[in-house]
């Protein structure tokens, strides 16, 4: 593309300078706009490029990398470029869903950011015509001790239940985490997955018919919220604070009104094409519209349902006021449409209509502001190809150097103690307790599980839906990272018999413009990528948060993942805790890699791993363990994560008060070291099965069936269910009441205000 | 078949889930839409389900109180009809005047979501067909305002009037006397603050909510 300058304007003004400073605009970035309009830009179309090019609206410097992402899947319906992806789940039912992020605004207003959050992926989803049935959040949090943390915490809490709850979309699965690198910029990822039941259809925001009329609906436009697409796209400095204005107001009541309107004049087939308002407002909606459709727009400013009415066309533009549609209808369809929104205390109101000249003219008071192709706006975008080094497996040593510290030696139970009290391995039952996880009546598995299940009304089967991305993982090497960001969600999903259909992804990075950055998010592209396309489960939507960097410190690269999975039925799932003494407990395991585990980061100033990864045998080890997940006999099953066997061995005795006994000649198969330290170690893969005794040869049989799809893997009987207590060779003995009390006392002790 | 009326405010989110869970024991029943006045004649019972009325931006359920559909609710009421109000419901019903008591902000004034363990009091066979009193349940409670008051006199008087109807085994908000559902005087009129319609199935983790849609 030809980018030649043919402005007039004087480059060398201070005026300019600062003009361009305001509108966070480069001077390449101005010679393309002169480029592409064959003359200056006048003062509306500043604000307009400011606000689509953004990196926020552009993704000007991820695109060449997202081109590469594994997308296909016979399942596929709708995929990047539309508001959220959708999967066709067979029977006439489909999913659409995504996951995206509002981690400056949660930093700056932790209430409003968080509530907002989950307000805009709401209308994502609904605005396809899908009614939303799971939230899921993705939190990354600085350390307790650090500046605001209590309040942030807390207000990011506040403001996703305050929204959820009150729409009525359950919260069914979470992460939280916890980690000094998001001190001064906190993570806060919203996932919606809703639902299109047999014959219900999905809706686009492709406009379409000239003479067809540009409709406004939902709350009044105001002030809040303006430039907030360019601000998210902006590394923190010291003035952070100040940028409070540009947050928006969250009002999740008027939501729900929108959701039920919305829902109703599609299904009486009276819109076109639809789309929210979310980053840059009615800019990037109405552009968006006009440009995918191939048609234009003519839109009356002045038209817009305003709070303020001292508002300038520029505010209107870019206001990200909350709750907002615009929608394509035909004219003898309006009066029914706007009666439907006036049954629900919603006003309709026509701003526009699409003309066949592919350009979109906006007029405010007579006046024509500017007439301009939308394609320029939205498909000639700069893209960048940031520099970047191809990583090399880092940090890999030879032997296991974090062997000798502080589990070993020492007293295994009191180390064990000491993660279940840490701030990474306590409960989150202050969060999650605070989120409705049963709204709508078709949750089967909830927060407390390691998937979040929903019953599908129409055929009864079970939807799963697990995040993912471990930022220990993600510091250890980025490509590891990216590779486990979805194979521990997708064993997660495997081990509860869910296959995995799909996956969305918010990439959450530091500045792109530094190279170490862009390695680390080209790496971990690549390592999500092979285990994508080993699994045949497509990224199919979701967004890209860049500049999370605050007085030049980055956050740990955490491409953050949702991953949705399918299965027959929502009965006969293994628990997650051991249900019954003396079942047989197996370690079924994917050998080759091996770290030290979360708490190594604890004691030792790096991560360690040992061996390579490759997400082609990570993906067939994950075929295999959901076999045997629904193998006979299998009664629970949980993946052995950070901190490795003992912890989810604790985690799985809290349940029923069964732990289990982990005999010598058992640990050996898994961990020949049988030393502390090993207890802590985290494999990459690893699960503990709990099988019913009369049924442990069924269970083998079955794992001889399947084992030859991953060739490695391995099964070891290592023991058997107890009640009361978990006791490993001679290396642990401990009572599950005092890791209770460690487990739940934790929180208190990291945040003393929040219990 | 009798009819069971299931009003919807503006705001409402438990209104699919209780429709669902009556017609899933065999109840016809129908929407009442909160702008409407209805003749209460058509109903034989009436639901008041859970959800954020108006937004619930004045206190819980002071609104929808007021919507011209609770005075055919009233009279209905007045006519013996069985009405239940289940979470935003038990709000209306209180702030409506038609059970005593009002719900304010939780102990520790957050939300609340878990499952509790309930005790019958006094049995009511218009709503539940679990007879005898000391009878548990175990069902869902997901609120903010939830916290029972009502002053030590009038507690005393419901306690003498067998108004009491179900209370919490460990108190999870801070009610007055344990309590999670109450019943006028007449007992036609009840409501309590867990989810029943989310205890129906093994899948959902428990069917004592069951009882409560036959």
């Amino acid at each position: 593309m030809s980018s030649k300058a043919t402005g007039q304007v004087n480059r060398q003004t201070p005026e300019f300078k600062a003009k361009l400073k305001t509108y966070r605009l480069n001077e390449g970035e101005y010679d393309m706009i002169c480029g592409l309009l064959k003359r200056d830009p006048n003062n509306i179309e500043w604000a307009l490029f400011s606000a689509l090019w953004s990196e926020h609206c552009s993704y000007k410097s991820s695109k060449v990398h997202l081109k590469k992402l594994f997308n296909k899947s016979a399942r596929v319906l709708e995929s990047f470029g539309e508001n959220a992806g959708v999967v066709d789940l067979g029977g006439g039912e489909r999913v659409a869903f995504k996951i995206e992020s509002h981690n400056h605004p949660s930093y700056i207003e932790p209430y409003q950011g968080a509530a907002t959050g989950v307000g805009g992926i709401l209308r994502d989803i609904f605005t396809m015509g899908a009614r939303p049935i799971a939230l899921a959040d993705y939190l990354c949090f600085g350390q307790p001790s650090a500046h605001r943390m209590t309040s942030i915490v807390d207000g990011v809490v506040r403001g996703i239940g305050g929204y959820g709850n009150c729409v009525g979309v359950p919260t069914i699965t979470g992460q939280t985490e916890f980690h000094k690198s998001y001190d001064g910029n906190v993570l806060c990822n919203a996932m919606a997955v809703g639902l299109f039941r047999p014959g219900e259809k999905v809706f686009l925001s492709k406009a379409k018919g000239v003479g067809n009329w540009v409709v406004y609906v939902g709350a009044k436009t105001g002030r809040d919220g303006v430039h907030g697409a360019s601000m998210a796209s902006e590394s923190f400095g010291a003035d952070s604070a100040a940028k409070r204005p540009t947050i928006q107001i969250g009002d999740p009541f008027f939501e729900k009104l929108l959701i039920e309107s919305c829902l109703e004049v599609m299904k009486q087939d009276l819109v076109v094409a639809i789309q929210d308002m979310g980053a840059a407002g009615l800019t990037s909606s109405s552009f968006e519209m006009a440009s995918k459709g191939g048609v234009g727009f003519k839109i009356h400013l002045d038209q817009v349902p305003l709070r303020d009415s001292s508002m300038s066309p520029e505010d209107v533009l870019l206001s990200e006021s909350q709750e907002r549609m615009l929608l394509v209808c035909e004219p003898s369809k309006f009066e029914a449409l706007a009666a439907v929104f006036r049954k629900w205390g919603l006003d309709a109101a026509r701003i526009g209509e699409v003309t066949a000249k592919k350009t979109v003219e906006l007029h405010w008071k007579g006046e024509l502001l500017t007439e301009i192709d939308p394609d320029i706006l939205v498909e000639n975008a700069p893209q960048y190809q940031r520099p970047f080094k191809v990583l090399p497996p880092q940090n890999r040593v030879a032997t296991r150097t974090w062997a000798k510290a502080r589990a070993n030696g020492a007293d295994a139970a009191k180390c064990l103690s000491l993660c279940l009290q840490d701030i990474r391995g306590t409960s989150r039952k202050f969060v999650y307790r605070q989120y409705d996880a049963r709204v709508g009546a078709s949750t089967a598995r909830d927060t407390s599980d390691s998937v979040g299940v929903v019953r599908l009304k129409d055929s009864k089967r079970g939807l799963g839906v697990v995040l993912g991305c471990r930022p220990h993982i993600m510091r250890l090497d980025a490509r590891v990272g990216g590779i486990d960001a979805i194979a521990y969600p997708a064993f997660e999903l495997a081990l509860k018999g869910f296959e995995t259909l799909a996956v969305t992804d918010c990439l959450n990075f530091g500045n792109p413009e530094k190279e170490n950055v862009m390695s680390d998010f080209v790496a971990s592209l690549d390592g999500m990528n092979q285990v994508c396309a080993s699994l045949e489960a497509p990224i199919i939507s979701g967004n890209v948060s860049f500049y999370n960097e605050t007085m030049g410190q980055n956050i740990t690269p955490t491409p953050s993942t949702g991953l949705v999975g399918l299965r027959d039925d929502v009965i006969g799932m293994p628990e997650s805790f051991f249900t019954g003494t003396d079942h047989a407990v197996y370690v079924l395991r994917l050998p080759g890699f091996v770290t030290g585990g979360c708490d190594q980061e604890s004691w030792n100033s790096g991560s360690h791993a040992i061996g390579e990864l490759d997400g082609r045998v990570v993906g067939d080890f994950i075929r295999v363990a959901r076999k045997i997940a629904s193998a006979p006999g299998v009664k629970s099953t949980r993946a052995i994560g950070k901190f490795g066997l003992v912890y989810a061995l604790a985690r799985m005795s809290f349940g029923a008060d069964i732990g289990a006994v982990i005999d010598t000649e058992g640990l050996k198969m898994i961990r020949p070291e049988l030393d502390s330290t090993s207890l802590f170690e985290e494999h990459l893969y690893e699960a503990v099965i709990a099988v019913d005794p009369s049924r442990v040869t069924d269970f083998e049989d079955a794992f001889s069936a399947v084992r030859q799809a991953s060739p490695t893997a391995e099964l070891h009987r290592v023991g058997r269910t107890v009640r009361g207590s978990i006791e490993i060779g001679a290396l642990m003995k401990v009572d599950i009441e005092s890791l209770k009390k460690s487990y739940n006392s934790g929180w208190s002790e990291n945040f003393e205000s929040l219990a | 078949m009798s009819q069971v009326g299931v009003l919807r405010f503006p705001g409402t989110n438990c209104d699919r889930d209780v429709f669902e869970a009556l017609e899933a024991k065999g109840r016809n029943p129908e929407w009442v839409w909160h702008a409407d006045q209805f003749d209460s004649r058509c109903f034989d019972a009436l639901f008041l389900p859970g959800g954020f009325s108006y937004g619930d931006y004045l206190r819980s359920g002071a609104l929808a109180a007021r919507a011209p559909a609770m005075k055919s609710v009233r009279e209905a009421a007045d006519r013996g009809v069985p009405v239940l109000g289940i979470c935003n419901g038990f709000q209306i019903l209180c702030e409506a005047g038609l059970l005593p008591g009002a719900l304010v902000r939780n102990r520790g004034l957050r939300f609340i979501d878990d499952w509790v363990s309930l005790r019958l009091t006094n049995p009511n066979a218009a709503f539940d067909r679990r007879a005898s009193a000391g009878a548990r349940a175990r069902l869902p409670i997901a609120h903010a305002d939830g916290r029972f008051v009502v002053s030590d006199d009038d507690l005393k008087r419901l306690q003498d009037q067998g108004q009491i109807w179900w209370q919490y085994e460990d108190n999870p908000n801070g009610a007055a006397g344990d309590i999670a559902g109450v019943m006028n005087e007449k007992k036609n009129v009840a409501a309590l603050m867990p989810h029943p319609e989310r205890a129906m199935y093994d899948w959902m983790g428990g069917t004592d909510g069951e009882g409560f849609f036959e």
